[in-house]
């Protein structure tokens, strides 16, 4: 396998809020190849969307990277000077955001700011930028791409919005684009149509895809490989086809269970698992799932599970594991 | 620049501007002419057929209603009829020439105070809870609990006495404004006078809207696009930052036609504010309607260019 | 909002005086970790006290001319000089108090008087009464206050009464246009609806739940307002339209100090100081309030 573009080892960012330290990211770490598509899933405040903008460090006081390292091929951005961590953002690892229209900016123009994205990182004459802002609109499948460059965020629709922020994303043609739940905000039939882009994206340009969402029908339709989160911790991680055949965290499980379909109500909660996820100042102790869990254990409640070889490049936290928590003989319970 | 509907707008908008002024001025004549017409004419003559030679100069002895009409035609025609004690002065070329040595000063407070007021309140958002946004928020806390003439009188001292050996002068209480244009000193420091406690709300409501701006989630899409932080606070955060802020530019012009009749008088300004308080203290009636009037429009005017100042940047919002 | 049938009238009150008493509390202890509120305070205690000893002694009559050199400088005998007739400063200043507390405390009665009435009808009758109301109210934020009046005090004329009713017409808006906001967001509340489908009459859902609701806001408007309305007296004593002399009044002192200003600047200074002190005082209240009340719009 070829040499991986990103590497995230033991990432922890921390929140000091005035009610005590949130532990949104506590200890993450996994790899992402050059081409790839890899998904992130958990449901909200479990620290995916805090991880997405740990990558280019923007989390915001008073969040703060504590410990870890994020290896952009071989350098650690943790470490790195502001101007440094500027020059990759938006030319080396892109992002898009949820809600395109709070993710532009209301008072300039959309080909402006795909423009300006150009301009960040290369000396280019404005013309030229302009032609290109065209070029990456009717690349994302906007109509009029020429004339709609002069159109203002308000002017477009939901989905027109979110593949304007993704010709910004592709500007610099990035080697990863981070796609923080970019279809939540969206109506299902254009949900899919961005989706396709995506997919065509990847495949055309081989630019890597980190996509994190809450939603488990998104990441059947384009990733590769999966990595399930909560509490802050990585649960589950294995190829696409492994979790969803055979998961063996009981959240991927419930998870799984829930499925929406991508054909359903958009507002798609995860209605099946009881309760919410724990306040992050005080985790419980034990593994983290443990409240929810419905196969715990004794040893749940005082002993933290690690990711464990659960089978072929899968990897779970889970003391008990689905295997034999489904197995017919019961041997967990009682 | 301006599509067909702005020009429309802009049109009604004139118009509204007109029917303003006459309630304004009719408001204020009719308050006034409760008065019995000789109490108008503030010298009692002697002679009570001079004294009523002087009521028919000045069509006193008309029914009110007469005289009414006679003014707003007048007004329409832009005349607004002679000064009651200086006689044979026609209000009108007076107000006019007035209001340009006003709108001098005025516009040296209005920029005084939209810049600096921006500049600290931005400073301070972008340092927030640093000794910088301490030290600007206290600041404005006084500045604005500071009366104008306070402010004057501490600059009189300070380039009067303090500086006066270095600046050799300049910037100094400049009196007998001659010419139709002030100079430089005697434009900088009243306006200074005059816009210093606005500064100071413009810098408090550019703080808080910063600091709301700098939240959003298109901030964080610029930051990510790897533009400087430079960039991204006065691109980005700033313009949309500005739109609460002009929302005050309205309120603000009034302040600074208010204080104008206070800075006006300290520094010997001929401008409207001096005419104010002067034909108030005469009770030269006719010029004070006339002011009235002046100032409803002056003000209405603001309040259009608040609002074409809206569309320029905001693109929102299309009238 | 549906309220469940058994909640009593009773049950309601203790909810809301418990809401209350903890509002108040945690206010409290806001307030008094704000330095420059605390500051603020303990000035504007004394110099309620001056204002009242000012009553009955001065260290000088306020009105004795000659006492001494005219523009004489501040000396043992007068700590702050004399003015342009030989008058004490000190004495003129300390009576000056009175009459700027006596116009800033006035005018917020006045205000809170018609404020609240207005505002109240406004925002418990709503519909037609409050258009009219809100468009009066739109178009008195248009006026240039300070001129409206000087004209009132010009034409009624210049005594303590009229200077504050002059005041009050161009104040009154604010605090009716709160307690109208105020009445249109309490009247929906939960306890408020209970109340009326408990069959209590206007009256005592006025004054049991929606002014103790509206306190706060209410105290902080009219802790701003007190230095806007003696602001305003300073203008018009300034500008010759004040109480009428020899009572002092800041403004005024400042006023006929001004031409002397370059040889005995302390004739300006000292009432200028004193009303900036004042305003300053009065201004960093309001704003200690206003975060103490209301936490989540802090500045």
């Amino acid at each position: 396998m070829s040499q991986p573009v990103l590497q995230i080892k033991d990432l922890k960012t921390q929140f000091f809020t005035d009610d005590g330290v949130v532990q949104a990211v506590d200890g993450v770490s996994f790899d992402l190849h050059p081409g790839e598509t890899l998904g992130i899933v958990g449901e909200s405040g479990c620290g995916k969307s805090v991880t997405a903008l740990s990558i280019l460090r923007l989390v915001q006081e008073p969040g703060r990277i504590v410990n870890g390292q994020i290896l952009f091929r071989g350098d650690d951005i943790v470490t790195m000077s502001d101007d440094e961590v500027r020059e990759i953002r938006g030319k080396d690892i892109a992002m898009i955001f949820q809600d395109p229209l709070s993710s532009l900016n209301p008072v300039l123009t959309v080909g402006f700011q795909i423009e300006e994205a150009i301009e960040a990182h290369r000396k280019v004459p404005s013309k030229m930028a302009l032609s290109r802002a065209v070029e990456l609109l009717k690349q994302v499948r906007i109509p009029a791409a020429e004339s709609r460059v002069r159109d203002y965020p308000h002017q477009f629709s939901g989905g027109m919005r979110q593949r304007a922020m993704i010709a910004m994303g592709l500007a610099n043609a990035p080697s990863i684009l981070i796609a923080d739940e970019p279809t939540t905000a969206l109506d299902v039939t254009v949900q899919a149509q961005i989706l396709e882009l995506l997919r065509d994206l990847n495949r055309d340009l081989k630019t890597a895809i980190i996509l994190i969402t809450h939603n488990m029908g998104v990441v059947a339709s384009l990733c590769t490989r999966v990595l399930v989160m909560y509490a802050g911790r990585v649960v589950e991680q294995g190829p696409v086809e492994r979790i969803f055949k055979d998961p063996q965290h009981p959240y991927t499980w419930s998870l799984l269970q829930s499925i929406p379909r991508l054909d359903s109500d958009r507002h798609d909660r995860l209605l099946s698992i009881e309760g919410f996820p724990p306040d992050l100042i005080r985790p419980p102790r034990g593994c983290r799932f443990n409240p929810r869990c419905q196969f715990r254990v004794d040893r749940c409640l005082h002993d933290d599970p690690a990711l464990m070889n659960v089978g072929p490049d899968q990897d779970a936290a889970c003391w008990v594991t689905m295997r034999r928590a489904l197995a017919p003989n019961g041997e967990l319970r009682g | 620049m301006f599509t067909r509907g702005a020009l429309l707008y802009i049109g009604q908008r004139l118009v509204l501007i007109v029917f303003t002024a006459v309630a304004v001025s009719s408001i204020v004549f009719l308050g006034v002419h409760r008065l019995p017409g000789d109490a108008l004419l503030n010298e009692r003559r002697p002679d009570p057929a001079a004294e009523a030679a002087l009521l028919h100069y000045y069509h006193l002895d008309l029914p009110l209603p007469e005289q009414y009409v006679r003014y707003v035609t007048g007004l329409l025609h832009g005349d607004l009829g002679e000064s009651y004690v200086n006689r044979g002065v026609q209000i009108m070329p007076l107000l006019l020439r007035e209001a340009r040595v006003s709108a001098e000063v005025g516009a040296a407070a209005i920029v005084f105070t939209v810049g600096i007021g921006i500049l600290l309140g931005v400073i301070a958002a972008v340092r927030q809870n640093t000794w910088v946004d301490y030290l600007a928020t206290t600041t404005s806390v006084i500045g604005y609990s500071m009366p104008n003439f306070v402010i004057a009188s501490l600059l009189f001292l300070l380039f009067g006495i303090g500086l006066y050996a270095w600046t050799g002068g300049a910037l100094y209480y400049n009196s007998g404004w001659t010419g139709t244009y002030g100079t430089f000193d005697q434009i900088l420091i009243p306006g200074f006078a005059l816009g210093f406690p606005y500064a100071s709300i413009v810098a408090r409501l550019t703080r808080a809207s910063m600091l709301e701006v700098i939240r959003q989630d298109y901030v964080r899409t610029a930051r990510a696009k790897g533009l400087t932080s430079r960039v991204v606070v006065i691109r980005h955060a700033l313009r949309n930052a500005l739109i609460p802020v002009v929302t005050i530019l309205g309120p603000l012009v009034i302040g600074i036609v208010t204080g104008s009749v206070v800075i006006e008088n300290i520094f010997g300004i001929p401008g409207l504010g001096k005419e104010f308080a002067t034909s108030i203290l005469n009770r030269d009636y006719n010029i004070v309607i006339g002011l009235f009037t002046f100032y409803a429009i002056i003000i209405a005017l603001a309040n259009l260019l608040v609002d074409l100042l809206y569309t320029v940047i905001d693109p929102r919002i299309r009238y | 909002m549906a309220t469940a049938p058994g909640i009593t009238e009773k049950y309601l009150e203790e909810t809301l005086a418990h809401e209350q008493t903890s509002l108040w509390g945690d206010a409290w202890r806001r307030l008094r970790r704000n330095r420059l509120a605390l500051v603020s305070s303990v000035f504007l205690t004394l110099l309620i006290v001056v204002a009242i000893v000012a009553q009955f002694w001065t260290p000088y009559s306020y009105f004795t001319q000659g006492l001494g050199p005219i523009y004489q400088g501040p000396t043992a005998q007068h700590w702050l000089g004399l003015d342009q007739s030989g008058r004490d400063i000190l004495s003129r200043i300390m009576l000056g108090a009175q009459i700027s507390l006596k116009v800033g405390i006035g005018t917020q009665l006045v205000v809170i008087v018609v404020g609240v009435v207005i505002g109240l009808v406004a925002g418990f009758y709503r519909g037609f009464v409050d258009t009219i109301i809100s468009t009066v109210i739109n178009i008195f934020y248009g006026i240039p206050d300070l001129l409206v009046a000087l004209t009132l005090v010009l034409l009624l004329g210049r005594s303590l009464g009229i200077i504050i009713f002059a005041i009050a017409f161009t104040q009154w808006m604010n605090m009716a246009r709160l307690v109208r906001g105020q009445t249109l967001a309490l009247r929906e509340r939960e306890f408020v609806e209970a109340a009326r489908s408990g069959g209590a009459k206007a009256n005592r859902i006025i004054f049991r739940h929606i002014l103790p609701n509206a306190l706060g806001p209410m105290i902080v408007q009219a802790t701003i307002g007190v230095p806007m309305a003696i602001l305003f007296e300073a203008f018009l004593s300034f500008l010759g339209l004040g109480v009428p002399p020899p009572t002092p009044s800041w403004g005024a002192m400042a006023a006929d100090g001004f031409h002397a200003i370059r040889i005995s600047p302390h004739i300006v200074l000292a009432p200028a100081i004193a009303l900036s002190l004042t305003l300053m005082a009065f201004n960093f209240l309001g704003d200690g309030l206003r975060d103490a009340l209301d936490p989540r719009q802090k500045r």
